[in-house]
């Protein structure tokens, strides 16, 4: 075990960047300037510790306050929570960028960019840390945060969208707290590594069953998915673009971790029936949301939906739970969170061109004629949304699939195969719409409208990744390993 | 006693669901208030029984009561308050612009 503060610097910076930058409201540029710095030191700290992790193979596990596990809060960073923090920290520090130069009016209010930062904050402290109730707790913040910048969001209807989602997650955290209460009165501990221990050496607790279920519909509802994605079209298509980039991509990624966390380590004697739910409404997701995706009329909305069904994609690989599977539900998640971040960034980029302010299709249509280079990234996002060489969408496809044969699943294959094809179709009929039609008569882009720096930069990643593939699989596949080994991650929590 | 409070926390879930589900946007969030409350009880409950002596009280000699679930409903007061003040303050938003309280005709989100 390595006893360090580093596992606790991805939550620090962010949350004093944030304290400080509230500070600096009365000059917005110097604030702007602050955030990108904060969460470009953010990124720096993240990176660190999953170098860190990685090398020396033990996890760092910062106990808060000195008091020995069970009894503290501990911050753990082990391989699964370091991807994953790297993955929030880049896409959010692309989201800065974006923000920055951006011309929406949201951007302009003085708690814009430290209510960002809080929404940093509460993304790395719930995936870092190894307390159940410190979960919410964080869960918590993460939602309030989004909830406040959708509601100030551009759009008309922010506000009820915001609305919609707030209640929807409020009630998800009367249901985490049910779980945590069920798991105390049944366990004694709150501290996931410990909960871990005592469920394995006796599953017979009385609330136990309930508790799974709790958690379940909590994490189903942080990531959309299938029968709780209701709020989720509305709510990311309202949010400002450079919100709704992270809404989508990198905040519903949570979920993905809990379901993680649930198969690998809490409730491993139940894991082989969550699995089987997992990949069930996996599978669902991910034809109903490409469906669904298709039937839309607004690019923003279409992304949305595109994320019920790439979160479907992850459940599946979470559902086979083989190593390999989950290896590549890792590197799913991770390529996902950029490809998906670019694109919603690409359509609010085309949409802040419009005459009226909507990544409508409406009033899109034939609008990429001046800007082509925009249209040049989207169509490599599309290739990478669809998992076409030589984006990263392939090698997290390809990843998949090899795992999906390997396992001998086949009918789940086929029908995740059917999505993909859905997924081609309606990313390469948002592009013929915008790009490639004739614009009405009198529409024409605006020549001012938001930079096209951050989503330049996520593409790049994307054929970035997509060449040089093999650090990314690597880690996620010794991530896999790790996942395996329950008792190491136990040991090093707990000592001894 | 334990029955009692069984029942009661059972009929507070009932009734902050009844609500949650009603038609008018005022009510429904009086329900997310109930439930709060209920879910707040629950967590209570679970560290009710074990005995009833405070704890950190020094001159006692019976088993002292769990005071960590007394801990957690306190975070989570503080954090459900929060949230019904956001609930609320978006809510006055919607029926100022919709002039109504009836759920079914704050129809905007569906163009």
């Amino acid at each position: 075990m390595v006893q360090s503060h580093l596992a606790f610097l991805p939550i620090l910076i962010p949350l004093t960047g944030a304290m400080i930058a509230l500070l600096l409201g009365r000059s917005r540029s110097l604030q702007a300037v602050w955030t990108l710095g904060t969460m470009l030191a953010a990124l720096a700290s993240s990176t660190w510790l999953l170098a860190v992790v990685w090398r020396s193979g033990q996890p760092v596990v910062f106990q808060s306050g000195g008091w020995a596990a069970p009894f503290g809060i501990s911050v753990i960073g082990d391989l699964l929570a370091a991807v994953f923090v790297v993955m929030s920290q880049l896409v959010l520090a692309t989201g800065v960028l974006y923000a920055i130069g951006s011309k929406d009016s949201v951007v302009r209010y003085p708690t814009f960019y430290p209510l960002y930062l809080m929404l940093a904050t509460s993304l790395s402290g719930a995936i870092l840390t190894g307390d159940l109730f410190n979960m919410y707790v964080f869960a918590e913040l993460l939602v309030i945060s989004g909830t406040v910048l959708t509601a100030a969001s551009d759009d008309r209807y922010g506000t009820e969208a915001a609305y919609k989602y707030f209640y929807i997650s409020l009630l998800a955290s009367f249901f985490m707290l049910l779980a945590v209460g069920c798991l105390y009165v049944s366990y004694g501990t709150l501290n996931m590594a410990d909960l871990a221990r005592r469920i394995a050496a006796d599953s017979g607790g009385q609330l136990l069953q309930p508790a799974i279920g709790f958690l379940m519909a909590t994490f189903m509802v942080k990531s959309a998915v299938f029968p709780f994605h209701f709020w989720q079209p509305d709510f990311h298509t309202a949010a400002p673009t450079a919100v709704s980039a992270m809404l989508s991509s990198v905040v519903v990624k949570l979920g993905v971790y809990g379901f993680l966390r649930m198969t690998t380590l809490l409730f491993l004697p139940q894991a082989a029936t969550i699995r089987s739910l997992l990949l069930a409404l996996g599978v669902v997701g991910v034809v109903f949301g490409g469906l669904s995706a298709i039937g839309t009329h607004n690019a923003k909305r279409m992304l949305a939906y595109s994320t019920l069904a790439q979160v479907g994609f992850i459940l599946v690989g979470i559902g086979w739970g083989t190593p390999l599977a989950i290896a590549a539900a890792i590197v799913f998640a991770f390529n996902h969170s950029l490809i998906k971040a670019g694109m919603l960034m690409l359509a609010g980029y085309v949409a802040s061109r419009a005459s009226v302010k909507s990544a409508s299709f409406d009033v899109v249509t034939g609008l990429g004629r001046s800007i082509p280079a925009a249209g040049v990234l989207f169509f490599v996002g599309s290739l990478g949304l669809a998992g076409i060489p030589p984006t990263n969408g392939f090698i997290s496809k390809m990843f998949l699939f090899r795992s999906g044969i390997d396992g001998a699943e086949f009918g789940s294959l086929a029908l995740i195969g059917v999505g993909s094809i859905l997924t081609l179709l309606y990313t390469m009929r948002a592009f013929q719409r915008i790009w490639w039609q004739d614009p009405p008569e009198g529409a024409k882009a605006k020549p001012v409208g938001d930079l096209l720096v951050a989503p330049f930069i996520l593409i790049g990643l994307v054929l970035v990744l997509g060449l040089w593939a093999e650090p990314l699989v690597q880690v996620a596949a010794d991530t896999s390993v790790w996942l395996g080994n329950p008792a190491g991650y136990i040991q090093a929590v707990m000592g001894g | 006693m334990e029955l009692l409070t069984a029942i009661a926390i059972g009929v507070l879930f009932a009734i902050g669901v009844f609500q949650l589900l009603r038609r008018n946007i005022i009510r429904s969030a009086i329900g997310l208030i109930i439930l709060a409350n209920a879910v707040n009880l629950f967590l209570l409950s679970t560290g009710a029984y074990v005995s009833i002596e405070p704890a950190y009280v020094s001159d006692t000699t019976d088993i002292l009561s769990d005071a960590l679930p007394q801990a957690l409903i306190l975070t989570a007061i503080v954090i459900s308050m929060g949230g019904t003040a956001f609930v609320l303050s978006m809510l006055y938003i919607i029926s100022a612009r919709y002039k109504t309280s009836d759920m079914d005709e704050v129809d905007g989100l569906k163009n």
